[in-house]
């Protein structure tokens, strides 16, 4: 993994999105602050789902529940996206040397995997699910936590490993 | 459920191995270096400073701190401009690398702390 992360640290130095994070005082704290609203936004909003499907809260209805916070969880993944490229592009060549910001790339990669799967397979789905959910699905929902808060936890690993 | 115990299985397989390369505990803080010299290379950036130094034969990579904290405890990218004689006090990796965290920096008559 490590070359080709070179390779994006490469080319946001050469097209000067690199200089401009590391040699401003103030871009580096404002996007590792929107990083941080971005994940808050993410799990606050797809954790809450998650937890639904999982089983907590029965009385609340799971489609208008995943129509109001689904679109919070994807404003903050998009946040994240690209708060966190400009993080990358301030530090590139340690993070592509880093074997937890591995980690926490293989978890994301994961995560979206587990989010795309569930988008497919439950899509048409969900709007029966007032009452029992399958477990299958209880299943994802509650990996969508798991990876969720393990790619969170490697990020902030990264600058204590 | 076989699923979802996989996925936890997987989850905390890939989370929990992760430890110890470069953090704050990689530097030995029982044994505070102090030298005197000037940086070879300076990188004033974030998310943190750093710089090169030749030291005992070696040529070291040198920690700094955020660039605002510097800035607002009064130390300039011009103070430790390469070539300026300066006084460090720092702290080496325990795992050998010629690689040092600085806690201060003695430059123009004033200390400043970078912790």
């Amino acid at each position: 993994m490590e070359p080709l992360l070179l390779t994006v640290a490469g080319w946001f130095d050469a097209a000067g999105i690199g200089p401009w994070a590391r040699g401003s005082g103030i871009v580096y704290p404002v996007a590792n602050s929107l990083h941080l609203l971005g994940l808050v936004m993410l799990v606050g909003g797809i954790g809450v789902v998650d937890l639904r499907v999982a089983g907590l809260w029965r009385s609340i209805p799971v489609a208008p529940l995943s129509h109001a916070l689904t679109p919070v969880a994807i404003i903050g993944l998009a946040l994240m996206l690209a708060s966190g490229a400009i993080l990358f592009a301030a530090d590139g060549r340690t993070l592509a040397a880093s074997p937890v910001f591995h980690r926490k790339l293989v978890l994301i990669a994961l995560a979206l995997a587990n989010a795309a799967a569930f988008r497919w397979l439950w899509r048409d789905a969900i709007g029966g699910w007032d009452g029992r959910v399958p477990v299958a699905a209880r299943a994802m929902a509650l990996a969508s936590i798991a990876l969720w808060l393990a790619a969170g936890t490697m990020g902030r690993w990264i600058a204590y490993s | 459920m076989r699923s979802l115990t996989l996925f936890a299985a997987a989850a905390v397989a890939i989370a929990l191995p992760a430890a110890a390369h470069h953090g704050w505990s990689s530097y030995d803080e029982s044994k505070p270096l102090t030298i005197a010299g000037s940086f070879t290379q300076l990188s004033w950036g974030n998310p943190h400073g750093t710089a090169k130094m030749q030291w005992q034969g070696k040529v070291w990579d040198v920690i700094l701190a955020p660039t605002g904290r510097m800035e607002a405890r009064g130390l300039t990218q011009a103070d430790v401009a390469p070539g300026k004689k300066i006084g460090l006090t720092g702290y080496a990796r325990r795992d050998g690398t010629a690689e040092m965290r600085i806690e201060r920096i003695r430059v123009n008559g004033k200390t400043v702390e970078l912790r």
